[in-house]
């Protein structure tokens, strides 16, 4: 029971469900700034495109999940037609230990940008010209889920199967 | 390149010429007009007292007003008019004088078919209003259809009928034996009772009435008053039904005379630009400092549009001054840049219109918004969709201003996703080598002209790094000129040069070794110079010792700036590996069903629908993490912003647009 907790077949997966926890991030994120955006667009409908555009911006974490999730699986084999490969425990973990950055920072820069993302909806709400700085806002919370991503991707490029 | 030269422009003129003055002026369009709020109520004018701001606010509340009447008939027609709307509006084309013509010909028959609109679209307002008037009333009357009584009768020579309503825990016959022991000779009817109430109708002698309330008021009683509705409540549901239906009718009819007015409906868009640009006409006049006899207003033109502005003054032989702005004088902007570079215009506008110290930075930035956005989607098939749709809503709605600019930026960074996506190999990811696997059992690749980012990150993520270098290194270089211009020498030197000379001995020290090993002292050499340079000058502008020598560490300090600023670029690859990484999860999901003609289908429709979710959720990332470089990491090299827009006075039409005598 025990061994087949610590298999590394088992760590691999644990490492791609991990990195797909980013999209709890973008789905309150989502949601936060979906509630605002409905506000704004019960005051003007008009705006529906513009605050749509600001709402989709918090999204992006869980793709990045889903993005190492999949290579993972790819790596291991999972999406191939042979089989899942044999990993050793010491592969299993490093898998599990690349899938960690994105799925913590995920989940965290997806709450945070969902806010932001929210002020940014009021704003357009009050200054539909100023969309762009809204935008922008939000899109500096995001570069710390690309700092990760990227931390994630180049981890799990370096490891050895 | 660079911000348009303006010059000051100072008129006084008869008000005998005005009006026609003011309308050549707009159809110019190229004169932003100073209000005078303000200057009037100086106490320093008290001297001037025939000085007033002309105002002729009767003729724009006139104006208003019709406005308010077309806006109306305009929503009426579009509620109802059966074609589709366009998704953008395109401005028909008119010659000034066919213009005129054109609408002294339709005047008539628009402004007949605006009223008839106006008209319609009152009726069935009236109506929907009346409908739901005809509906409460239904939901009062529907408890008392069994009551026989006509509702308008509320009292005879010696008896008053009144109805009521209870709680519906009100005992019925509690209630009937207590009336009956007061007031005997009344009669007590339970008409209906449903979840909330119950309700009641009585028959008293009208001397015993004051008993029957007396009586009643232990259950809480609440009398009804509908003697206003005529004939027994099922008479009078039967009646309202009926009314409705006939209101119904004449929506519909009204419904279908707005919809046959919708050939009109471009007459009265028409219309609209023509009392918008009247009402514009005479609220201009408010912002003119006016006495008896003559106007004066001053503003702003650009310098190359001197020449039709003086020929037009000195037609109305007006007095003139035209001046170039003092250089600490707050100048409106106006943008010009030359062919490839305007619409990333929209760019910079977005930041903040540059100042007047600014230099544009739309041509520098517009190469490397072009490579960045580009690099992010980089997906060779996504670039020729992006581009062929922004192409189409070009040659087809034909958009202005800042849409255009847009769909026109997105056309080029299209082009510059599909140079990206083949030097990557990015066709819908990997969807031919997919779809030839499983489709057709035959390894398709199309092999990447430069390399695939996904066989070796790291060449990529450094690639970036030095283009994000190279983009800082421009910027501060940018920041260096206009240290040159303004004549401080020195700080150029200090403040940017030095961290040249830091930063390159920085990448020789490090790298420099592997070309030869004479860079590595060069670089050294380079470094020591460098932040010694800038520790000993970074602190020149404080006072006193300890002020000097805080400043020149918090100076070199700002090394992990560029640090950060740097690694802030490999976004470039982060993003093109989520294109390209979504794109080959979307084939992958479609070749799930494996080959056959179900593979196919599925694969095809994995294609078209992912294609469509990717491309709109990286084209969204690309265009905000591009303006992100700019806006942060680039523009925060040299540029501040904080200038006003340019807003000539013109004609701001919505539906039509005028043509200048000499495009014709």
């Amino acid at each position: 029971m025990v061994e087949s907790l610590f298999s590394g077949e088992f760590l691999a997966l644990l490492g791609a469900a991990t990195a797909a926890l980013a999209g709890i991030g973008s789905a309150i994120g989502v949601g936060v700034a979906g509630e605002a955006a409905a506000g704004v667009v019960s005051e003007d409908p008009n705006k529906f495109g513009q605050v749509l555009l600001l709402q989709a911006l918090p999204g992006t974490q869980g793709i990045y999940g889903l993005l190492i999730a999949f290579i993972i699986m790819v790596k291991v084999g999972l999406l191939g037609g042979d089989g899942m490969l044999e990993l050793s425990v010491a592969q299993g973990a490093s898998i599990f230990a690349a899938a960690v950055p994105i799925g913590l920072v995920g989940i965290f820069s997806g709450i945070a940008q969902g806010k932001a993302a929210a002020s940014g909806i009021m704003l357009v709400g009050k200054k539909p010209s100023e969309l762009a700085k809204g935008m922008l806002f939000a899109a500096m919370v995001e570069t710390y889920a690309v700092l990760a991503l990227l931390v994630s991707f180049l981890m799990l490029n370096s490891i050895q199967l | 390149m660079a911000a348009v030269e303006m010059r000051k422009l100072t008129v006084i003129g008869l008000n005998s010429g005005r009006a026609p003055f003011i309308y050549e002026l707009m159809h110019l369009g190229v004169v932003e007009i100073n209000s005078q709020d303000g200057i009037i109520s100086d106490e320093e004018t008290d001297w001037l007292p025939d000085i007033f701001r002309s105002s002729n606010s009767a003729d724009v509340s006139r104006l208003e007003g019709d406005i308010i009447r077309v806006s109306t008939a305009l929503e009426a027609i579009s509620k109802y008019d059966p074609s589709k709307k366009p998704l953008l509006i395109t401005r028909k084309e008119f010659g000034r004088e066919e213009f005129i013509a054109y609408m002294n010909k339709v005047r008539t028959d628009t402004e007949r078919n605006m009223d008839k609109a106006i008209a319609a679209y009152k009726v069935i307002n009236d109506g929907k209003a009346e409908i739901n008037h005809l509906r409460s009333l239904i939901t009062g009357l529907q408890p008392w259809v069994k009551l026989d009584i006509p509702l308008e009768m509320n009292e005879t020579e010696y008896v008053s009928v009144i109805h009521g309503l209870t709680g519906a825990k009100v005992q019925s016959g509690q209630l009937m034996a207590a009336v009956t022991e007061s007031v005997p000779s009344a009669i007590v009817q339970e008409i209906g009772a449903d979840k909330q109430q119950k309700y009641f109708s009585f028959i008293v002698l009208k001397e015993e009435k004051d008993g029957l309330y007396e009586a009643l008021r232990p259950f809480g009683f609440s009398g009804i008053n509908m003697a206003d509705q005529q004939g027994t409540p099922t008479e009078a549901i039967h009646r309202y039904e009926k009314r409705i239906e006939e209101i119904e009718k004449t929506i519909t009819e009204n419904e279908k005379v707005l919809a046959e007015l919708s050939p009109a409906r471009k007459d009265i868009e028409y219309l609209y630009d023509l009392l918008v640009t009247q009402r514009d006409r005479a609220r201009i006049v408010g912002e003119m400092l006016s006495t008896d006899t003559v106007f004066y207003f001053d503003g702003w033109m650009p310098a190359k549009a001197q020449d039709e502005v003086e020929e037009l003054l000195k037609r109305y032989e007006f007095y003139y001054d035209i001046q170039v702005p003092d250089a600490d004088e707050e100048v409106p902007i106006l943008l010009h840049n030359s062919g490839v570079a305007t619409p990333f215009e929209a760019v910079t506008n977005m930041y903040s219109l540059p100042s007047r110290k600014d230099i544009d930075p739309t041509t520098i930035l517009a190469p490397f918004y072009f490579v960045f956005f580009g690099m992010m989607l980089s997906d060779a098939a996504y670039g020729i969709i992006l581009s062929a749709l922004c192409f189409f809503v070009l040659k087809k709605y034909k958009p202005e201003g800042t849409i255009y600019k847009m769909f026109k930026m997105f056309f080029y960074c299209g082009i510059s996703t599909f140079i990206w996506g083949a030097l990557f190999g990015g066709w819908f990811g990997d969807f031919f080598t997919v779809a030839g696997r499983t489709l057709f059992n035959k390894e398709i690749s199309i092999d990447p002209i430069w390399f695939n980012p996904m066989d070796d990150p790291m060449k990529l993520l450094i690639f970036s790094l030095i283009l994000g270098a190279i983009h800082l290194f421009v910027g501060m270089g940018v920041q260096a000129y206009m240290y040159f211009r303004d004549g401080k020498a020195v700080d150029a030197i200090c403040d940017i040069i030095l961290w040249y000379v830091l930063l390159i001995g920085l990448v020789l020290f490090g790298v420099g070794g592997m070309v030869a090993p004479v860079l590595t002292t060069v670089g050294k050499v380079m470094s020591i110079v460098g932040a010694g340079g800038i520790l000993l000058t970074g602190g020149r502008k404080k006072k006193g010792i300890v002020g000097k020598v805080t400043g020149g560490l918090g100076a070199l300090y700002g090394i992990t700036s560029y640090l950060s600023d740097i690694l802030s670029y490999s976004r470039l690859l982060a993003l093109g590996l989520a294109t390209g990484v979504v794109a080959q999860v979307i084939n992958t999901l479609g070749s799930l069903a494996g080959g056959g003609v179900l593979g196919a289908i599925l694969l095809t429709a994995a294609l078209v629908f992912g294609t469509i979710f990717n491309l709109a959720i990286n084209a969204l990332g690309a265009f905000v993490h591009s303006c992100r470089l700019m806006y942060v990491e680039f523009f925060g090299k040299f540029y501040t912003g904080g200038g006003r827009e340019f807003r000539p006075f013109a004609r701001k039409t919505k539906y039509v647009k005028i043509m200048k005598d000499q495009d014709k």
